[in-house]
């Protein structure tokens, strides 16, 4: 096996795990400021994909969807927070995530009622589509895109949080009222667009995922099943966190599906129970959100 | 026997981070005393609470409990030995009786890993949980739900979970803060009366309420051991009178 | 919820509340025994027993320890499959094969209850759900042991010759009683465990952690054993459904198990005796009449959830308490 054979595993490993690291960071940022862990994010990530579909079959335009399909998925994050998790808060913990399971059930029905049960097709624009030499071989255009994108979706929120004053919310992961009234922000108004950006970016990683793994009902699970394991890799509510074991649990699923392909879908829970057993904070735990 | 040191802090330091909030204070708690540690606010005084409590591990020195060194053991092992504490903030089975708050207290001794025989055939832990609460007076309020109880009778009700494990030694958090004054003297007479049988640590910030009914007093400043003595000793000192003078002014 | 308006009920429900309460194990069992003639048919009446005690045995960790576990399909699974293996596979009888699949749902309990309980809070639910997942990729994998996706089959119990006493599995009646001869002593042993010094632990714990750490108890050991004890009654529960279908399908596993025992339980009223029973009963019964008008009955018990979850979480059974017992 040669050297460049590898390094394009890894590259594969790194797209992998660009969906995997937005599908994480939105949950991460959702916990790490209201403390609730969303259940339905595998689902909202399941809509992504189909209004990625439906916009796209309106336009015709792959960018487009792009555009829409966070901001539409986003959309629905600030109706659920508003309206289902809000008076829930300062119920207790597990409140929050119990409502949210429920409503991962609705999700799926409807989009079995609106789309039907059978999977969909859905392909990388033509622009996207075709493959480049990156010096050790040729590598699919669209899954370069998805590291370019992500990376540049990363820098972007990075941004957000380090220089905006709801950044400053953010990071303090304020809990104290009296805080943010001195910052003179309203604090329901904060945790209501960061669950909007949460749930966007899993709509988001959705519709990126659509071209590698075609569209379905059920989409939703791995994927809640993918974020859920790399939050506790990297540590609850840790950007840092989640972006590591993110990536880390990309490349350990494309290392495994040339070696050891029956292993590949448990490599992930591997690295998971070590990091129990070892270090049950998570790679990056109580080293603060962006520590 | 009167007078040993019964629980001794050795050049006990403890950091967090960068953070020294205690630094090589070495203090010995002497058998059958009412012994007050005092300090203004962020002179360390609930590091080292938590510390002798086991809730705490060190950073430096040792924790020893009548001879034995107890440093670093697990938590539930200091109530074990015969170590009990209140909690500065009130620390109660919210959602269970007041009678059953002290009997889950009391089996802890007695019935830990009893999985099989009904608690309603365990009379005795029911009796001593009752005796408990008339000695805190508490003896009206025992079918309530421990939530509905004012905070000084939430108060009482700690220490007669403290009481429970028939401790040695008995450490009370700022047992009365909060207060009205009218509790506060309620549990003032408590404290004088279970110290008059037990050995007592106090952690306190209010002086004058310890003037009065401390045999020793331990002052710490700045997370070390600024003096010790009797109260008379204490109210002398011109250290302490700065400190609190001090902190009067500001 | 004030009830200032409503009439209250008088001191003879309240004695009839509690006279129940003492008498919770012959209670519970004297409605099991009449169930069969209410419900519309008998399978369905052997699902309430079966899913009734997995909710039992989750309500044990939930409700009266505290702590929200996602991943309770390993446990039935494991029963349902160690059970299920046992008979087709190398043909042993169904009394011992109960065992064995109970054995195997607690050995896995100490297993992930062990990495589990490492982690506290919402990363509990969240790390037991990895975990059986991780199961679930396990068994689905391994056909030959298990007939991977579709199913284990073959699960035959039959006949069973007991003291010159011939029981078929195969006639409903038979069968339902049986089971529930299982689940009435589970519920016995549940009981007992609830009502002793322990049990009262495991309340101390789920109220308090940090002040039951300060009057002696090891809070880590109580939670292991809480969620042993938890795994062998979901274990057993899952070997009598493995008896009860004589097939044992890959989705028992699947977290949507786990979920559903989560929901039957804080339908019914977590932390209640007979709260399990009756969200167990609620849900089987709502699955079966909406599947008769729609495919899509997860919306509608989805939908039913939330509003629970948001209006009424005490459960059904909390609120008639509630309102038994102001």
């Amino acid at each position: 096996m040669s050297p460049n054979f590898l390094l394009l595993q890894a590259f594969t490993g790194f797209a992998l795990g660009a969906i995997y690291v937005l599908l994480a960071v939105g949950l991460a940022l959702v916990f790490g400021l209201l403390t609730v862990i969303n259940f339905a994010h595998g689902a909202m990530f399941a809509v992504g994909a189909y209004i990625g579909i439906f916009v796209f079959g309106l336009t015709g335009n792959f960018w487009i969807s792009l555009v829409i399909v966070p901001l539409a998925v986003g959309g629905i994050g600030l109706v659920v927070e508003r309206v289902l998790v809000r008076p829930l808060y300062g119920r207790g913990i597990d409140y929050p995530l119990l409502l949210t399971f429920g409503l991962s059930y609705v999700l799926l029905d409807l989009i079995r009622i609106l789309w039907g049960k059978q999977g969909l097709p859905f392909d990388a624009p033509d622009a996207l589509s075709g493959a480049v030499d990156i010096g050790i071989g040729y590598f699919p255009l669209y899954r370069l895109f998805l590291i370019a994108l992500t990376a540049a979706l990363l820098v972007g929120l990075w941004l957000f949080i380090d220089k905006t004053s709801y950044g400053l919310v953010i990071r303090a992961g304020a809990r104290d009222p009296e805080i943010v009234r001195v910052l003179g922000i309203d604090i329901a108004r904060v945790w209501l667009m960061v669950f909007g950006i949460g749930t966007g970016l899993a709509g988001l990683a959705g519709m990126l995922a659509a071209p590698l793994q075609g569209v379905f009902p059920e989409m939703g699970t791995p994927a809640l099943m993918v974020a859920f394991v790399i939050t506790v890799i990297g540590g609850m509510g840790s950007l840092v966190g989640a972006v590591v074991a993110g990536l880390l649990v990309g490349l350990a699923e494309s290392f495994t599906a040339i070696f050891a392909p029956q292993f590949s879908q448990l490599s992930m829970y591997v690295i998971m129970v070590l990091v129990l057993l070892l270090r049950p904070q998570g790679l990056f735990g109580r080293a603060g959100l962006l520590g | 026997m009167t007078g040993e040191v019964i629980l001794a802090a050795e050049h006990v330091g403890k950091r967090f981070g960068r953070f020294v909030a205690l630094n090589d204070v070495s203090i010995g708690f002497r058998r059958g005393r009412l012994t007050s540690v005092i300090g203004p606010n962020g002179a360390g005084k609930t590091t080292f609470f938590n510390i002798v409590s086991g809730a705490l591990a060190p950073s430096e020195g040792r924790i020893r409990f009548d001879g034995n060194d107890i440093t670093g053991l697990a938590q539930h092992h200091f109530a074990r030995l015969g170590i009990a504490k209140s909690f500065q903030i009130t620390n109660v089975f919210p959602w269970l009786t007041v009678l059953e708050n002290v009997r889950v207290a009391v089996q802890a001794l007695h019935a830990r890993f009893d999985i099989w025989r009904p608690r309603a055939r365990h009379r005795d832990l029911t009796e001593r949980a009752a005796h408990l609460l008339d000695l805190v007076g508490l003896h009206g309020q025992r079918e309530r739900q421990a939530a509905n109880l004012a905070h000084g009778e939430q108060r009482s009700l700690e220490i007669a979970m403290a009481l429970a494990c028939e401790p040695k030694l008995l450490l009370l958090d700022e047992p009365t803060a909060g207060m009205s004054p009218e509790e506060t003297k309620s549990m003032v007479a408590l404290i004088l009366r279970l110290a008059a049988k037990r050995t007592v640590v106090l952690v306190e910030h209010k002086m004058k309420l310890v003037m009065g009914i401390s045999d020793h007093i331990v002052v710490l400043h700045h997370g070390e051991l600024l003096a010790q003595g009797s109260p008379d000793e204490i109210r002398a000192n011109p250290e302490v009178r700065l400190v609190y003078l001090g902190q009067a002014a500001a | 919820m004030t009830a200032g308006h409503l009439v209250l009920p008088g001191t003879r429900g309240r004695r009839l509340v509690d006279a129940i309460a003492r008498h919770r194990v012959a209670a519970a069992v004297a409605g099991l025994l009449v169930l069969p003639w209410v419900m519309p048919y008998q399978a369905l009446a052997v699902n309430v027993l079966v899913y009734g005690l997995y909710a039992v045995g989750f309500n044990l960790l939930y409700g009266y320890t505290g702590l929200l576990s996602f991943g309770h399909a390993a446990f039935f699974g494991a029963g349902a499959y160690g059970c299920g293996i046992a008979i087709s596979r190398f043909g042993v009888p169904w009394p011992p094969a109960l065992i064995i699949g109970t054995a195997f749902a607690g050995a896995l309990g100490a297993v992930i209850g062990g990495l589990a309980i490492r982690t506290r809070g919402i990363y509990f639910a969240m790390v037991t759900l990895a975990l059986a997942q991780c199961v679930y990729a396990i068994f689905y994998q391994w056909v030959s042991l298990t007939g991977g996706e579709n199913g284990l089959r073959g699960v035959n119990a039959g006949r069973l010759l007991l003291f010159g006493w011939q029981l078929d599995l195969i006639d409903p009646t038979t069968k339902y009683y049986v089971v529930l001869v299982f689940v009435a002593l589970a519920l016995w042993l549940v009981s007992r465990v609830l009502d002793s010094p322990f049990g009262a632990v495991l309340e101390a714990v789920r109220e308090n952690e940090t002040r039951a750490r300060a009057c002696g108890y090891d809070v880590r050991a109580t939670k292991f054993l809480s969620f042993v004890l938890s795994a062998l009654v979901c274990g057993l529960a899952g070997s009598l459904m493995a008896i009860h279908l004589s097939v044992v399908p890959i989705d028992t596993l699947n977290y949507t198990t786990s979920g559903l025992v989560v929901m039957m339980t804080l339908l019914g009223g977590m932390g209640t005796f007979f709260g399990p029973f009756i969200g167990a009963g609620f849900f089987v019964v709502v699955e079966d009449v909406t599947t008769l008008y729609t495919d899509h009955w997860q919306l509608v018990v989805g939908t039913i959830f939330m509003v629970f979850v948001l209006f009424f979480p005490r459960g059904i059974w909390g609120v008639i308490l509630q309102w038994l017992r102001p």
